[in-house]
């Protein structure tokens, strides 16, 4: 090939051009510890460090939002476990209450006691969080959860928030459940399932009817209970001749059950016992109440009244007792229930924690892998660019030195 | 032996031809720099007479190393073009700090944060700042592309009158060529064949063109595009590129006109500016394969996000209870007018659909009036047709053009809805003409225009509107599972189909604000295991309707509006699309005389359901990718991903094509100069063998005068 002037030239600051174009690209991916200067690098590398990228910063929030939910959970727990303890405080109060040889001054004390712990417990059912939210009252967490009026007719304790709960998302597929009401919590228990005499014949003199089994009476109750017609909660206790009572669904006019019976001497019918005095053809009717729902709060407030009642006759406060045990066992269950709930999601929690620190490692890795510049090889690549440019450096000027002008005199 | 020259004349020649070329070698070597300097030699031929003839200088050119450098300078031009422009889009997207998916991350990450608070202000605050953030990066990503859209048309426009001048030159230079060529019979004029050579190589930067011999084998030269319209005729005549911008003269399109002078009309033509070849073709292309598409791929992503987040939020309630309304306020667009419109004052106004966000396409539209308008409000068809951003029709998968005729309103507040979420609002009464067309495009400024709707906090509708609790005296063990709100439209008339069982004062309608004799579902009570009552908040309540035979506690209002009986489910209610606009599933089995009141979820602002909704359309498939009936979706990231991965995978087939035909030229430009270009130490060895020959001819010349002094001597 013919070899004009120009052409070494031109070549010789190609080459160079060439050169100081792949030293800066070098220089810039070491500068930056990224190899991946412009998408155009690594197109498919790029989109998927933006999507590894989103995936990296979702788990950073779901890790914030995993440690509220946890901190929320736990003081709710924390809640619970106090609202226990004092519980149970109070159902020895109530048990050792029932000892008869308790005097009213006695029975005086312990009731202050019960007090303190019925406003310790209404207390706890307000828990209010680091941002001075009621956590028990549902959506509506402005305003307290449980307001107490000790004068109002009928519960003296209500719930005023409303059912609602939230959710927060923990990974991309898992929500759990931050919050619980108090409804479902508190509110929700029922009280000890109960019947009143509703009439008797004039030939009968009742002496007790009372329930002596609870078991027994709850199965009988819960069977048959009709919350829509009153009448078929009805029962009537015909005596019969020949020391027979038959006991007859007022509602359906069917006979349940037909026992033997003897005036003045105990009789039984699905846990409940009576005593009275009558003869054939006497009867006397019973209702199943209605069953209520009584917060712990509630039942300890009844349980305090009772116990400062000045005139409080023995039977009732017998059943006040009953009442009470019935009510905070009820209450202590449906609690231990949400404590096991609130447990398993604290677990799972943990365990997407865990996963999600798992995941973030792994993608980590992942994204480094399309991204960071390997400083080994970069820099033993700016090596053999920096070499290159140098000998073009040296040798352009020996080369266009050479002319045969430089021989001619 | 003829012997007709004697010494004197053939030293003469001697001495003349060695001068000639030492000229010659001299002229090389002065045009060394020269730009389009092609090397001469000077040849003789000796004369029969004795002596050398005068000689002919002539450029040293290898015609096929000139066309194949001036394909490969083409090749280069389009190129270079067709990378740098692309380039500078790659880079604004490698940026950390432009990066939209950072913006929607953090966007969704604030979104996340307040949901964990919903009554948190300040979290609140914060997702608007972050919203904020998201909308600037969408709109300075947009201006960006626009700007660089106004450079491509102002480069477009440079290089057109670039590439019109120097068809001139050429033309000119054709004319000056044969005068001189026909006038003198010596040398060629090789000066100005340089210079239009030159001319040549500077054109086939900006266009791929062929040259040819004059056919009249004169020294004229013809030059076609590549595509076979002529640009510069033999005789030096030459037509030149004009832009022309109908509809849209924001984006130029080039014709190629004649240059007549004046009483004679001028012709236009088309050009197909893809096949253009060179910068032109270059800029073209990337106007029409990355920069139209990435701004219509990410109007559409703003837009599908802002529709999206705007239309869950409607579904919720604010924290100042009331419904919630738009967060960000999506730009509206105008149809642009044809120039054959009968009347180019009036218009038509489009925006995108509410909740139809997940329908648009990156499409242009086409709309062309099919019938001449008639009736009070006037109506009339249109036909839309889906456009490519280059103007193309979409096909669909068989290949047919996507289009849809509607009937449309021609009224002020009435908007048409359209295909591909957006809807069509004509002038009120106007009289549009059969045949007049308008071209939309919907998402060319849409990132540019996107902003916020509202600037506090309290607007974000964290929580839902409604709330169902359980009735405190139920003895049953069910419980609420969910509770869905899908529709919140207020219109307490019935007259819109969309109306919800929101009463717009905080509340659910009662009888009283229906037009049907009940109202809205406002609680359902069980009167056996199986039988449910769905009944209103009246005191005592109305049933609205009885549903028995249940099995199944999930969306107890659905099963009501599918087999409510005694009395039915009322017709005034079956008659629109979603009401009353929520419903709610149970769990566990209720007792008969348990009841679930639903209500307006009254200081409910520490519910969060809709802000983990919100939340999650992160996640979720939203954004349309295809204009095929299936349209698949994917989420926000993904989607910029694909404009990123996009843009990227064009630029780098673009350096690749760059550096593939720089290597081209390099080896053309040499093989060119190898043959045409100076070599100073061949002219140096000329210089010295060309004054030796002159010297050893004016030494003939002594040696004849000594002969003729011998001669004279001899006869003294």
């Amino acid at each position: 090939m013919r070899v004009t002037t120009n052409l070494i030239y031109n070549q010789n600051l190609r080459n160079i051009d060439a050169n100081q174009g792949n030293l800066v690209d070098i220089q810039q991916q070491l500068a930056t510890g990224k190899k991946l200067l412009r998408p155009s690098d690594d197109p498919v590398g790029a989109a998927q460090v933006i999507r590894l990228t989103e995936e990296l910063d979702k788990i950073t929030q779901y890790q914030r939002n995993n440690d509220l939910t946890t901190n929320s959970l736990e003081l709710q727990e924390t809640a619970l476990r106090s609202i226990n303890d004092v519980v149970n405080r109070a159902r020895v109060l109530t048990v050792q209450s029932g000892n008869g040889i308790l005097t009213t001054q006695d029975r005086k004390a312990i009731g202050a006691e019960i007090e303190q712990i019925r406003n310790q417990v209404l207390d706890l059912m307000n828990t209010r969080n680091a941002s001075g939210e009621y956590v028990f009252a549902g959506y509506q967490s402005s305003s307290q959860a449980f307001e107490f009026n000790p004068g109002a007719t009928g519960d003296k304790v209500k719930f005023v928030g409303d059912d609602g709960e939230n959710q927060i998302q923990i990974s991309d597929s898992v929500k759990i459940q931050s919050t619980s009401s108090g409804k479902s919590i508190f509110q929700e228990v029922f009280a000890r399932l109960n019947f009143d005499v509703t009439a008797q014949s004039p030939g009968v003199e009742l002496d007790t009817a009372r329930i002596d089994q609870q078991g027994s009476f709850d199965n009988f109750h819960k069977q048959n209970f009709d919350p829509v017609n009153a009448a078929n909660n009805q029962y009537r206790f015909d005596v019969l001749a020949g020391n027979q009572v038959s006991v007859t669904n007022i509602g359906t006019g069917s006979v349940v059950s037909t026992q033997d019976f003897e005036s003045g001497e105990p009789f039984r019918f699905a846990g409940m016992e009576f005593n009275f005095t009558a003869s054939p053809g006497d009867s006397l009717e019973i209702n199943l109440n209605r069953p209520e729902k009584k917060n712990l709060a509630e039942t300890l407030n009844d349980m305090f009244v009772a116990l400062t009642s000045e005139s409080i006759s023995e039977a009732d406060f017998v059943k006040a007792i009953d009442n009470t045990l019935v009510g905070l066992d009820n209450g202590l269950e449906k609690m231990s229930l949400e404590s096991s709930s609130i447990g398993a999601r604290l677990n799972i929690a943990q365990s997407i924690r865990e996963s999600n620190l798992d995941s973030e490692v792994t993608l980590q890795a992942a994204r480094s892998s399309i991204e960071d510049v390997d400083y080994a090889k970069a820099s033993t690549e700016f090596a053999k660019q920096e070499t290159a440019l140098q000998a073009a450096f040296q040798s352009f000027p020996r080369v266009s030195n050479l002319s045969l002008f430089n021989y001619i005199n | 032996m003829i012997k007709t020259a004697d010494l004197f004349s053939i030293a003469k020649t001697g001495v003349n031809a060695s001068g000639r070329l030492l000229s010659t070698t001299s002229n090389n070597i002065a045009n060394i720099n020269t730009e389009g300097y092609v090397r001469e030699r000077t040849e003789f031929k000796s004369e029969l007479t004795g002596g050398v003839n005068i000689g002919f200088t002539d450029r040293v050119l290898n015609q096929f190393a000139m066309n194949q450098l001036r394909r490969d300078i083409t090749s280069v031009g389009e190129a270079q073009a067709f990378f740098d422009r692309a380039e500078g889009l790659d880079n604004v997207l490698a940026s950390e700090a432009n990066s939209i998916s950072g913006a929607i991350t953090r966007f969704f990450a604030s979104v996340q944060t307040a949901a964990d608070d919903a009554t948190n202000i300040t979290s609140r605050d914060s997702v608007l700042g972050q919203a904020q953030g998201l909308v600037n990066r969408i709109n300075t990503l947009g201006d960006f592309m626009t700007v660089k859209e106004r450079e491509v048309e102002q480069q477009i426009d440079d290089s057109v009158n670039n590439a019109n001048a120097l068809i001139g030159q050429i033309g000119n230079l054709n004319k000056a060529i044969q005068v001189i060529g026909n006038s003198s019979n010596v040398d060629t004029p090789s000066a100005l064949m340089n210079e239009r050579d030159l001319a040549i190589r500077k054109l086939a930067e900006f266009m791929s063109i062929e040259t040819r011999t004059s056919p009249n084998s004169d020294l004229g030269l013809v030059v076609n595009l590549t595509s076979g319209e002529s640009l510069v005729l033999a005789d030096g005549t030459f037509n030149v590129l004009a832009l022309d911008g109908e509809p849209d003269f924001t984006s130029a399109q080039l014709r190629l006109s004649t240059n007549y002078a004046p009483p004679k009309a001028n012709t236009t033509l088309n050009v197909q500016e893809e096949k253009m070849g060179g910068a032109l073709g270059g800029l073209f292309r990337y106007r029409e394969q990355i920069l139209e598409p990435a701004q219509r791929d990410l109007g559409k992503l703003s837009t599908a996000l802002a529709d999206a987040f705007n239309s869950q939020n409607r579904q919720g309630m604010d924290l100042d209870q009331q419904l919630g309304g738009n967060i960000f306020e999506l730009p509206g667009f105008r149809g642009i007018n044809y120039p054959d419109n009968s009347d180019l004052s009036l218009g038509v106004k489009g925006r995108f659909t509410e909740g139809a966000g997940g329908d648009i396409t990156n499409s242009d539209y086409q709309l062309e009036v099919l019938t001449s308008p008639t009736g009070s409000p006037p109506t009339f068809d249109v036909q839309v047709s889906a456009l490519n951003s280059d103007g193309t029709a979409q096909l669909d998968e068989s290949g047919t053009p996507i289009t849809q005729v509607l009937n449309v309103s021609a009224q002020a507040g009435t908007y048409n809805a359209m295909m591909g979420g957006i809807e069509i609002e004509f002038a009120s009464g106007a009289a549009y003409g059969v045949g007049d067309q308008f071209l939309f495009q919907p998402l060319r400024k849409a990132a540019n225009d996107l902003s916020l709707a509202t600037t506090r906090g309290e607007d974000l509708a964290f929580a839902k509107p409604l709330r169902v609790d359980t009735n405190a005296a139920n003895l049953g063990d069910a419980t609420i599972r969910s509770v869905t709100v899908s529709n919140t439209t207020i219109d307490n008339s019935f007259g819109n189909i969309q109306a919800s069982g929101f009463n717009g004062a905080g509340g659910i309608q009662s009888a009283s604000e229906t037009p049907a004799t009940v109202g809205a579902p406002a609680s359902v009570l069980f009167t056996s295991a199986t039988e449910f009552q769905v009944l209103d908040n009246a005191v005592p309540p109305n049933i609205i309707t009885t549903v028995s035979g249940v099995t199944d506690m999930n969306n107890l209002l659905q099963q009501a509006k599918d087999n409510g009986a005694s009395p039915p489910w009322p017709t005034e209610f079956a008659a629109l699309q979603d009401y009353p606009g929520y419903d709610f599933s149970l769990e566990g089995i209720p007792k008969p005389g348990d009841s679930f009141d639903i209500s307006f979820n009254t200081n409910g602002l520490a519910d969060n359901r809709n802000a983990v909704e919100l939340a999650g359309l992160q996640q979720e498939d939203t954004v349309r990718q295809s204009i095929g009936s299936n349209g698949n979706k994917a989420t926000f990231n993904e989607t910029y991903a694909n404009i990123v991965g996009s843009i990227g995978a064009q630029t780098a087939n673009g350096k690749i094509e760059l550096a593939a035909s720089q290597v081209l030229q390099t080896q053309s430009a040499d093989w060119f100069e190898s043959t045409s270009g100076v070599s100073l130490d061949e002219e140096a060895a000329n210089l010295i063998q060309f004054q030796q020959s002159y010297a050893a001819a004016a030494r003939i010349l002594t040696t004849a005068q000594e002969l003729f002094n011998t001669i004279l001597s001899a006869a003294r």
